[in-house]
């Protein structure tokens, strides 16, 4: 996508710059446009809810994690039922850690408050995004800190628009948009294909996942299948 | 209807809740010797973090999903472009919606 990818040949250290961030917001811009309509429903839903768009906006630029948010709306009545939602939204979001592990070699490897910086923001979409940008050669983490801005900004302004005008535009999904990160995490995982040995840890993953949806509580099954895929690849590979 | 207070406060404990699965990993791998085995074995969970995330989605979905997901993996083989394949991809879930499937 960039012509100023570092050289393949000559392997950088880990950094995070200015640059990074740049390229980062601009590369992921044409995926996180397809938030927009994902933070609209998220708005509508919430207004449904007696949330005022303040509120709605909110917690979009507090929390920023879309499926969370949807299953905390599920809870959203009073007396709000803190200990079920904080658990509710850690099982939901719990596969950020094993996003976060994933990233460590790379991001270990840069001062801490860039760390910090570029986990502020991780999402599934940015994080695939930076694996598809590592295999080309990247090695600057200030991507993951930019191109989560851009989702979080996209996000908020999507949570707005649904918040206090979402009634107007009706049902979305007539569009496709309700495919759009499914298709595009299918393109980052045919990209990350390597060869016939990776065939056994990724039939794990699928299968221990789709399991998992009949016997775990919701969002379990993520963490299972790829818990399962890595450990299926280190068993394979020593 | 839940008060502002309230809800301020269940918006900054699910914020707080959040952030800690954001730093978490990083943070637990920071007191693990990322040997040649632990890299394979995040290498291969970064993939199947988004392998568990796709296929029980498409397992349980329309038609016009599998459709859209076989779209987008067959323009990722041939054009490399992960963004190319997302077009595609939902440009044939529109369609297919287009069309009754």
């Amino acid at each position: 996508m960039s012509a100023d990818l570092p050289e393949p040949s000559q392997p950088q250290r880990p950094r995070f710059t200015a640059r990074g961030v740049w390229r980062g917001s601009v590369e992921i811009a044409p995926i996180a446009a397809f938030v927009l309509p994902f933070g609209i429903a998220f708005g509508v839903a919430a207004s449904a809810k007696g949330i005022s768009p303040d509120m709605s906006v909110f917690m979009s630029v507090a929390i920023f994690a879309g499926a969370s948010q949807f299953a905390a709306l599920d809870l959203w009545y009073a007396p709000l039922p803190l200990a079920t939602l904080a658990l509710t939204v850690l099982a939901v979001n719990a596969r950020h850690i094993l996003l976060g592990a994933a990233l460590a070699p790379w991001l270990l490897q840069v001062p801490i408050v860039r760390r910090l910086a570029a986990l502020l923001f991780l999402s599934d979409a940015n994080f695939a995004y930076a694996m598809s940008a590592r295999d080309r050669g990247e090695t600057d983490a200030g991507i993951l800190f930019g191109s989560g801005l851009t989702m979080w900004l996209i996000w908020i302004v999507g949570t707005a628009i649904g918040a206090l005008a979402g009634s107007l535009l009706g049902d979305l999904s007539r569009f496709g948009f309700d495919v759009v990160m499914v298709a595009y995490f299918a393109a980052v995982i045919v990209g990350q294909w390597k060869g016939r040995s990776d065939l056994f840890p990724w039939i794990a993953a699928a299968a221990v996942a789709v399991a998992g949806t009949y016997v775990l509580p919701p969002g379990w099954h993520i963490i299972a299948g790829a818990l399962a895929g890595g450990i299926a690849g280190v068993w394979r590979h020593g | 209807m839940v008060d502002a207070i309230a809800t301020i406060s269940a918006v900054l404990l699910l914020a707080a809740v959040t952030m800690a699965t954001r730093v978490g990993g990083v943070w637990i791998m920071s007191y693990v010797a990322i040997t040649p085995r632990i890299e394979a074995f995040l290498k291969y969970m970064s993939v199947s973090v988004l392998i568990s995330i796709v296929v029980p989605t498409t397992w349980t979905a329309q038609p016009r999903i599998w459709l859209a997901v076989g779209t987008a993996a067959l323009v990722m083989i041939a054009t490399r472009s992960a963004l190319g394949a997302m077009l595609a991809g939902t440009a044939l879930a529109a369609f297919a919606r287009g069309v009754g499937l």
